[in-house]
C-alpha cells in the first residue's frame, strides 16, 4: 500500500482485463452482463468502504444506509424525470449530503464506538425507508422505474434500456470511480490517512488535524456508496428497504474481506468472488448461508490479508511481500478500555 | 389507572428477556473486549436445544433449560478456544468478522438440522394460565419471566460482588495484563467469561420455547435490540445493562399502548445519542 | 464391399427405427428439450415453510405431469431458488432464471413485494409468472387490470380472502360490536384490516373500531399488542400476523386470557397446515371455547371430493406432511400451465394467455375459473372453526362458512383500498 508505481506486466494485464470487460456484451448472454454489472457495483460500494477500514482504520456498517439514499434518491428522480445522469448525480449527491451530517458526527470516535454508531445510524435509515410509505414506499417499495435514456438535452441522447447499453453506463462510471480512487489513495491524502491509521497519536503530534481528514474518507466513502446504490436503481427497476440493512453492509465488508484489505485491488478482487460463489452457491443449494459462514472464517483464521495476499506471498513484481497477518500496532484492548475520550 | 400499570408489568417482563440477552453480551465485552455479534445465535441455539430435549425428548421443562444451558456453554466455550482465540492478536475488527461468520453458519445449521418449519413445544402445566392482577388477567408465565430476570440479576450481582471467581473476572476486566501477573490464568478466565456469556444468551432463548416460536432467524431480531441496550446501559457495564433494558422493556410496551408510532427509528436515535454524547453508558461511574 | 456396405447400412437404419420408443422418449410437440420452470419462494427466514411448500406442490406436480407423459410430450423441468422474501433477490433469480437457465414460465413467490418488483420485469421478460401466494390485491388490480402487464396470472386466492369473508362472516353476529385489530405492520396488515372495516362498515353502521395495535415483522413477543388493544375491552379482535408468528400470538393470548374475555378471534391464515399444526394441543383441549374463527387460501379438507382427498393422500406419501396452501396453489399452477400451453399448442406468452380465455379446471382445491379482466383463476375457499377431526392428523377448519367467489372477490372497476394504518 506504499507508493509502488505498478510494474508493466500489471500495467498490461489491467488493458488486457478493461479491454476485456468492454468486449463482454459482444460475447457474452444477458444475464452475464447482468451479473457484470452487480459486479462493478459491488466493486465500486467495496473500494469506497476500504477507503475507511483498510486505509483509514475505521471499520463501518451502515455503509448501506449511504447506498440506501443513493438508490432512493435515484428512484425518486427517475420517477419524476426520466433523465438517467440526473438520477444518478442526484442519488449520489444525496448521499453525499447525509455522509456529511452522520460523519460529523460518526469521526467523533473510533474503533468499536464507531462500527456500532454506524450500524445505528444505517439501521436508522432502513428504519426511515420501511415507515415512510408515502415517501419510499414502505415495505414495498418503489417500483416500476424507468431505465431512463442517458440524455444531456441539446447534445445528446442514448437510450439504455437494453442490458448490454446499461452495461457500458456502468462500466464507465466504475472504471472512473476506481480510478479516482486509486489516485486519491496514492495521493498525499490517502498517505496521511494511513499514518493515521497507524498511529493517531504520532499524526496528532506532526499537526494533522486527525478528525478532519477521517470526515474526508467517510464522506469520501459515503459517495462511492451513493453511487451503487444509485447505479443499481435503473438495472433492478426497483428499491426496497433491505438496501439499507445492516445485512447489505455487511457485503462490502466481506467483499473486501475475501479480497484483502491492505490491497487496492482488494475490494475489487473481492467483489468479483463475493458474488460469483453467492450466485453459484445458490444455484446448488438454498443452504449457502452455512456456506458463507464458513468461508468468512476460515479467511479470518487463516487468511486475514484475504485472496491478495496470496498474491503477495509469491512476491509477483507489483507487490512487496507482506506476511498474512501482520497488522499495524494497536494498543493493547485493556488500555482502551478507559480512555474513550482519547479517541 | 390499571390498564396502565398492567400494562408497566408486562414492559417489565418484556424487559427482562431483553436484559438475559443483554447481560452476557456485556459481560463478554466487559472482559474480553469482543462484540460478540454471534449472541443473538447463541440465543438461538439455546432455544433450539431446549425445545430438542423439552420438546422433542419429552425431559422436564427445567432440565432441558439445564441442559440448553450446558450445551450452549459448550458451544460458546467451543468458539472462544479454537476460533476467536486465534485472532486476539489481530485487530479488533476480525474478531468482529469472526463472529458474524459464526451467524451465518449456526443460522443454516439449525435449519440443516431441525428444518425450517418454526417449533413451539406446549407450555408446561405450571406455567399455564393467569393470576388476576389490576382487574385483568396477568399470564404466569410473565411472572416467571420477571422472576428468571430478577434472579439472574440478584444472582449476578452476589457472583461478580462477593465470590473469588467474580473478582477473578473483575480483575481481569480493569487489567488483564496486572491479572496475568498476579497469577491469574487469563485464557481460561476468557474461556469461562465467553461460556458463561453463552449460557446467559441460552437461558434467555431457553424460557420462551413454550409461548415464542424457535424458528431460524429468531437470533437476528434480538441482536440488534441487545446491542441497542448493552450500548445505551454501557459496554461491559452490567448495572446500566439492566436499567436500560427495564427504560426500553418498559417504554416500548407504553409506547404500544399510548403511541403506536413510537418505532425502532426512535430507539436507533437513543442509542445513536447515548453513543455520541456518553459513549461509555448513561450509567457508566 | 459395397453390397456390404449397403446391407449393413439398410439393416442398421431399420434396427434403430425400429426400436421401440419408451414413454419417456415421446416426441416433444413444441420443439424444445424440455419446458422449464423457474419456481421461487421463500426458503430461509421465519417464513420458510411456505417455500419449501411451494417447492414440494411443484416438485409433486412434474413428477405426475411427466409421468403421465409431459405437456403436449414434453418434459417439465424445475428449479427452484429462494427469494430470501427479498424484491431484490426475487427479480434476480428471475433474469437468472429465464436468461440464463431458460426457463419458459415462472410460478410461485411468497412475498406481496417481491410480486410487485416482478410484475415489470415479467414484463421485459416476456414470461408468464403464476402467482401462487402473494397476496397483495394490487398485483392484480393495478398492474394487471391497471397497467395491462398480461404476464401476471394468479391462482390463489388474493387478500379478498383475509379480510372481506371475516366482515361477511360477523355481519350477522349481533353481539359483536367492538373490534380491535392486531395488525401486521406492513402493507399487508393494512390492507387487510382496512378492507375488512370498509366491507363491514356497509352491513353493520353500528360497528366501533375501537384500538389497534401494529407489530413489525419478526415480532417475538406480542404480549404488549395483546394487552393494548385488550385494555379497550373489544367483543372481538382481528390479527394479521400469521404463520409462525400466528402461532405465537394465539399462545400469548390465550396465556392473558383473551378467550374468556371475548366472542370471537378472526386469524389470517389461520387455517393454514404449518398453523393448525402448532395449534393442535389447544383446540384438542378447546382452549379457543369455540370463537377462533380462520380461512386460508385452500383448506386440506374441502372440498369434500375424492379428488382433494387422493391429492391428500399422495402429497402425504410423497412428503410426509398435508399439503399447505402453497403447496396446492403450485401444484394447481402447474396442471393449468399444462392445460393452457396444451390448448394453445405453444409456448409463446400470447397464445397462451388466449387459451386460457374462458378455462375453467377442476383442482384438489375446487373448480377455478379464468377472469380475464384481471387474470385471476377464481375459486373459493370457506372460513371455519379448528376443531379435531379423527381422520385426520392435525385439526380442521370445521363449521364451514361457504361463500361463492363472486361475493367477496372484488371487481373492476377497482378503487384505490387506503394502505395506511
Amino acid at each position: 500500500m506504499t507508493g509502488h508505481p505498478p510494474s508493466r506486466l500489471a500495467m498490461l494485464l489491467l488493458a488486457a482485463l478493461v479491454l476485456a470487460l468492454f468486449l463482454l456484451p459482444w460475447v457474452a448472454g444477458r444475464y452475464p452482463i447482468y451479473l457484470a454489472i452487480q459486479v462493478l457495483i459491488l466493486a465500486v460500494f467495496s473500494v469506497g468502504f476500504n477507503l475507511l477500514f483498510g486505509y483509514s482504520g475505521l471499520l463501518s456498517f451502515g455503509q448501506a444506509g449511504f447506498f440506501a439514499i443513493g438508490a432512493y434518491g435515484c428512484a425518486k428522480i427517475l420517477l419524476a424525470v426520466p433523465n438517467l445522469l440526473l438520477g444518478l448525480a442526484g442519488g449520489v449527491a444525496a448521499a453525499g449530503i447525509a455522509a456529511v451530517v452522520l460523519g460529523i458526527l460518526s469521526v467523533r470516535h473510533t474503533r468499536i464506538y464507531f462500527s456500532m454508531l454506524t450500524l445505528a445510524f444505517g439501521m436508522m435509515i432502513f428504519s426511515i425507508a420501511w415507515k415512510w410509505r408515502d415517501f419510499t414506499g414502505g415495505d414495498d417499495g418503489l417500483v416500476g422505474i424507468p431505465r431512463a435514456p442517458l440524455e444531456i438535452p441539446g447534445l445528446l441522447s442514448i437510450d439504455v434500456s437494453a442490458m448490454g447499453h446499461y452495461y457500458y453506463v456502468v462500466l464507465v462510471l466504475s472504471l472512473l470511480a476506481i480510478a479516482a480512487m486509486y489516485r486519491l489513495v496514492h495521493s498525499p491524502l490517502g498517505l496521511t490517512l494511513q499514518a493515521i491509521r497507524d498511529s493517531e497519536t504520532r499524526a496528532e503530534f506532526a499537526g494533522v488535524p486527525v478528525r478532519k481528514y477521517r470526515l474526508i474518507a467517510f464522506i469520501i466513502a459515503g459517495l462511492y456508496a451513493g453511487l451503487a446504490g444509485a447505479l443499481l436503481t435503473p438495472l433492478e427497476n426497483t428499491v426496497t428497504p433491505p438496501v439499507a440493512h445492516w445485512s447489505t453492509s455487511a457485503e462490502p465488508v466481506m467483499a473486501t474481506l475475501l479480497g484483502g484489505v491492505h490491497s487496492f485491488a482488494g475490494p475489487i478482487v473481492g467483489a468479483f468472488f463475493f458474488f460469483m460463489i453467492k450466485d453459484v452457491i445458490v444455484r446448488y443449494t438454498e443452504y449457502w448461508l452455512i456456506w458463507f459462514g464458513v468461508i468468512v472464517v476460515a479467511l479470518v483464521i487463516g487468511f486475514p490479508g484475504g485472496i491478495m495476499s496470496i498474491f503477495a506471498k509469491r512476491r509477483l513484481p507489483w507487490r512487496p511481500a507482506r506476511p498474512s497477518s501482520t497488522q499495524p500496532d494497536k494498543p493493547a484492548a485493556s488500555q482502551r478500555h478507559d480512555r474513550i475520550s482519547e479517541d | 389507572m390499571d390498564n396502565f400499570a398492567f400494562q408497566g408489568l408486562i414492559g417489565l417482563s418484556m424487559a427482562m428477556y431483553l436484559w438475559l440477552i443483554s447481560a452476557g453480551l456485556t459481560i463478554i465485552f466487559g472482559v474480553l473486549r469482543i462484540v460478540n455479534f454471534a449472541h443473538g445465535s447463541l440465543f438461538m441455539v439455546g432455544a433450539y436445544l431446549a425445545y430438542a430435549f423439552y420438546g422433542q425428548m419429552g425431559l422436564p421443562f427445567w432440565l432441558a433449560i439445564i441442559l440448553s444451558l450446558l450445551g450452549t456453554g459448550l458451544l460458546g466455550l467451543v468458539m472462544e478456544r479454537v476460533f476467536l482465540r486465534r485472532i486476539y492478536g489481530i485487530d479488533e475488527a476480525y474478531q468482529l468478522l469472526l463472529t458474524f461468520g459464526f451467524i451465518l453458519i449456526l443460522d443454516d445449521a439449525v435449519k440443516i438440522i431441525w428444518g425450517g418449519v418454526f417449533k413451539i413445544p406446549p407450555i408446561p402445566a405450571f406455567l399455564d394460565g393467569s393470576w388476576p392482577v389490576f382487574g385483568r388477567s396477568f399470564p404466569i408465565y410473565n411472572a416467571f419471566v420477571i422472576a428468571v430476570g430478577l434472579a439472574v440479576a440478584v444472582g449476578l450481582w452476589a457472583l461478580f460482588e462477593k465470590t473469588w471467581w467474580g473478582r477473578t473476572v473483575r480483575a481481569t476486566a480493569s487489567d488483564r495484563e496486572m491479572a496475568n501477573a498476579i497469577g491469574i490464568n487469563v485464557p481460561w478466565v476468557f474461556s469461562g467469561v465467553f461460556a458463561f456469556g453463552a449460557m446467559l444468551a441460552a437461558l434467555g432463548g431457553a424460557i420462551g420455547i413454550p409461548v415464542r416460536v424457535v424458528a431460524p432467524g429468531i437470533g437476528a431480531a434480538m441482536i440488534i435490540q441487545a446491542f441497542i441496550i448493552t450500548v445505551i446501559g454501557g459496554l461491559g457495564n452490567l448495572k446500566g445493562a439492566f436499567v436500560s433494558s427495564l427504560i426500553v422493556g418498559v417504554l416500548s410496551a407504553y409506547g404500544t399502548l399510548f403511541f403506536p408510532v413510537f418505532e425502532l427509528f426512535f430507539i436507533f436515535v437513543i442509542m445513536a445519542v447515548v453513543l455520541l454524547i456518553r459513549p461509555q453508558g448513561l450509567f457508566a461511574r | 464391399m459395397k453390397k456390404h456396405f449397403a446391407a449393413l447400412s439398410v439393416v442398421f437404419f431399420l434396427s434403430v427405427v425400429s426400436l421401440p420408443a419408451s414413454p419417456a422418449q415421446a416426441q416433444c410437440q413444441l420443439g424444445v428439450p424440455a419446458i422449464k420452470v423457474g419456481v421461487q419462494g421463500a426458503a430461509s427466514g421465519p417464513h420458510s415453510d411456505y417455500g419449501r411448500q411451494i417447492e414440494m406442490g411443484a416438485t409433486m406436480a412434474i413428477e405426475e405431469i411427466n409421468a403421465a407423459g409431459g405437456i403436449a410430450g414434453c418434459k417439465l423441468e424445475i428449479k427452484f431458488m429462494d427469494d430470501e422474501n427479498k424484491a431484490a433477490t426475487g427479480v434476480k433469480n428471475a433474469r437468472y432464471l429465464v436468461t440464463d437457465w431458460g426457463a419458459h414460465f415462472m410460478v410461485g413467490t411468497d412475498s406481496s413485494g417481491v410480486a410487485m418488483a416482478l410484475g415489470p420485469v415479467l414484463a421485459e421478460l416476456k414470461r408468464i409468472h403464476f402467482f401462487t401466494h402473494a397476496a397483495t390485491h394490487r398485483l392484480t388490480e393495478d398492474l394487471v387490470a391497471g397497467k395491462g402487464i398480461k404476464e401476471i396470472v394468479r391462482v390463489s386466492v388474493p387478500v379478498y380472502q383475509d379480510a372481506i369473508i371475516a366482515a361477511l362472516i360477523f355481519k350477522d353476529r349481533m353481539d359483536i360490536k367492538r373490534w380491535a385489530n392486531i395488525g401486521a405492520d406492513y402493507e399487508y396488515g393494512y390492507t387487510s384490516w382496512n378492507l375488512f372495516k370498509e366491507t363491514l362498515k356497509k352491513y353493520r353502521p353500528d360497528v366501533e373500531f375501537v384500538a389497534s395495535a401494529w407489530a413489525p415483522f419478526l415480532t417475538l413477543d406480542f404480549s404488549p399488542h395483546i394487552s393494548a388493544v385488550m385494555a379497550q375491552k373489544p367483543d372481538a379482535i382481528f390479527a394479521t400476523p400469521w404463520a409462525g408468528e400466528a402461532v405465537m400470538l394465539l399462545r400469548q393470548a390465550l396465556i392473558q386470557g383473551v378467550f374468556n374475555d371475548t366472542k370471537a378471534w378472526w386469524q389470517a391464515m389461520g387455517g393454514s397446515v404449518d398453523v393448525l399444526e402448532g395449534i393442535s394441543a389447544e383446540v384438542q383441549k378447546d382452549r379457543f371455547k369455540g370463537n377462533l374463527w380462520a380461512t386460508a387460501r385452500y383448506i386440506h379438507n374441502w372440498p369434500d371430493t375424492p379428488e382433494n382427498k387422493a391429492f391428500n393422500e399422495r402429497f402425504k406419501k410423497r412428503w410426509v406432511r398435508l399439503p399447505n396452501y402453497s403447496a396446492e396453489t403450485t401444484y394447481s399452477a402447474f396442471f393449468i400451465m399444462k392445460a393452457a400451453v396444451e390448448k394453445a399448442r405453444s409456448l409463446e406468452t400470447a397464445k397462451v394467455i388466449d387459451a386460457m380465455k374462458g378455462m375453467q379446471i377442476r383442482n384438489p382445491g375446487g373448480v377455478r375459473t379464468f377472469r380475464a379482466e384481471d387474470q385471476q383463476f377464481i375459486y373459493n375457499v370457506p372460513a371455519g372453526r379448528p376443531v379435531i377431526d379423527a381422520k385426520y392428523p392435525i385439526p380442521i377448519l370445521g363449521d364451514l362458512k361457504v361463500f361463492a367467489a363472486k361475493d367477496y372477490y372484488r371487481h373492476p372497476p377497482f378503487t384505490p383500498v387506503a394502505v395506511t394504518k
